[in-house]
């Protein structure tokens, strides 16, 4: 899905991976109710104007697709979109290892949100709880 | 592009620039205003024909405007000097009336008086944005040597009642000083009729040079204030400094087209503003900001619920609009005008200022409405809050 079809180029000058991801990001909704091997976590909260929900659905035992949703500033939204992405395909034992310090190097994410990253961390750690308890 | 951000500052009108451009060169007025000499007088006819331009605008004699740098140094100097000139003989601290709404430099300059003694009290509008004259009249004690309002709202463009006020402040001996930098050139103003002591205006804001602006100190009743800049004794001692003959003749230019056009212009944009809050009407949960009974032609507010601020203005690059989003300002904060309306901070985050201009046509209305009910529509979309 295309958000932002604009003839100008990131005019306010966020690190190009957080425009590209904020402008630009794919497996935006949630999977049907009941569908099989779905975990969702959530993290942040309204009061901090940042959200983040993942779902990523599991399948021998790896990501076999995924969906988000996000509430906050393009940071946070860039985070919840580069997850997901990077998710696909990884088993538990590999999402585990990815931290808030990936996510800002990928992202280049400043040190003013770093929240943002902190945020994304915390959801897909969230959604590998949920993962374990289910297994 | 779309530019809907007037309120911010204006290009320069073509004419106000071939205005200013005789005084710059060799060839030209250059001279300074107070040499004594031919070209000294040639710059100094200059000063005083754009001197009669802003008296003009603002029914105002032309000895009463007094040339600063901008809005920022009339406020600054209408403030500071009353307080420094009529406050504190009797030994108790002068008292100033204001309001939480002010722009900055009213504030800041008040906050930095309540340093040096003075007592300030910061009057919170009603959730209309209106700041009532019984309010006013209410915060006044012995000590009150002046009220400080601006005439329309820079954020939320709520037209106060400052002419229902002035005879008032008048009657009770009090000064009154009106910020008038969102008026000028906006709605008719006749300091003839309305007794204000002191008003702010600026050139930028309607189609002048930034850099340029002026206080209007009224002589009858004679307003009196301590000059803050002092040096060559120019402008009858209240300002000094070598005068910016080029920017002058531009405000002056930029003030006697606003003069002419004043009410064509002002029936047009407000023509614009109400079509784009009659589109935005498509989107549910959306809130217009200040009493639309009372608003200025150029300025439209909206908050939108269920979208993060930064998100909303980053979703519309396109659109040149000021954001009530904590990165479109220096400061990490929300709106200190919206949150002083009472809009939680969430509220206050996810607004847009519109403010519409000359250059405004119906067809970049059309499309920056279009814009904007897009982008809504997909960050709440996306966001896992988000409740229809």
């Amino acid at each position: 899905m295309e958000a932002i079809n604009s003839t100008e180029t990131n005019p306010f000058g966020y690190a190009e991976p957080i425009w590209q991801r904020f402008t630009h990001p794919r497996h935006v909704g949630e999977f049907a109710q009941g569908t099989p091997g779905v975990v969702s976590a959530e993290a942040g909260s309204k009061a901090a104007r940042s959200v983040l929900r993942l779902q990523l659905r599991f399948e021998g035992g790896r990501v076999a697709d995924v969906r988000f949703r996000a509430y906050g500033c393009p940071s946070s939204i860039a985070v919840g979109a580069w997850i997901v992405d990077w998710s696909l395909g990884k088993t538990p034992v590999e999402l585990a290892a990815l931290g808030a310090a990936d996510l800002r190097k990928a992202l280049e994410i400043a040190d003013d949100r770093a929240h943002c990253a902190l945020l994304g961390e915390d959801a897909l750690q969230a959604a590998l709880a949920s993962y374990a308890a289910k297994s | 592009m779309i530019y809907l951000d007037y309120a911010a500052t204006t290009p320069l009108d073509p004419r106000v620039l071939q205005a200013m451009l005789p005084h710059l060169t060799a060839d030209g007025s250059f001279a300074n205003p107070a040499s004594t000499h031919g070209p000294g007088y040639k710059a100094r006819a200059a000063v005083e024909r754009a001197r009669a331009q802003v008296a003009a605008l603002l029914g105002a004699e032309a000895p009463e405007i007094v040339w600063t740098s901008g809005a920022t140094e009339s406020n600054n100097l209408a403030i500071k000097g009353a307080l420094e000139f009529n406050g504190g003989h009797n030994g108790r601290s002068p008292h100033i009336v204001t309001s939480r709404t002010e722009h900055k430099c009213v504030l800041d300059t008040c906050r930095h008086l309540e340093t040096q003694g003075v007592r300030v009290t910061f009057l919170r509008p009603g959730t209309d944005g209106v700041v009532s004259p019984e309010q006013v009249l209410e915060a006044l004690t012995p000590e009150t040597v002046l009220v400080s309002l601006m005439w329309v709202n820079n954020e939320i463009g709520v037209v106060q009642e400052v002419q229902r006020l002035a005879p008032l402040l008048r009657e009770r001996g009090v000064l009154f000083h009106v910020d008038a930098v969102q008026a000028a050139g906006k709605l008719p103003i006749d300091l003839r009729v309305i007794p204000i002591d002191l008003l702010s205006v600026s050139a930028h804001k309607i189609y002048g040079p930034k850099g340029a602006g002026a206080l209007y100190v009224r002589k009858k009743p004679r307003a009196r204030l301590a000059p803050q800049m002092h040096g060559g004794g120019h402008e009858w001692g209240m300002r000094s400094g070598t005068l910016a003959t080029h920017q002058i003749a531009g405000m002056g230019a930029a003030f006697e087209i606003a003069a002419a056009q004043l009410q064509d212009d002002a029936r047009r944009v407000a023509g614009l503003r109400d079509l784009l809050w009659q589109r935005l009407q498509a989107l549910p949960r959306i809130l217009r900001n200040g009493d639309p009974q009372r608003a200025a032609p150029h300025v439209l507010n909206v908050s939108f619920e269920g979208v993060e601020g930064e998100a909303l203005r980053a979703s519309l690059p396109d659109l040149a609009v000021s954001s009530g989003s904590a990165c479109s300002s220096a400061t990490q904060e929300p709106s200190y005008v919206l949150r002083a309306l009472g809009r939680d901070d969430e509220l206050a985050n996810a607004s847009l200022r519109f403010s519409l201009g000359r250059g405004t046509t119906a067809e970049q209305i059309e499309q920056a409405a279009e814009s904007v009910i897009k982008q809504v529509q997909w960050l709440r979309e996306l966001s896992p809050l988000w409740k229809p």
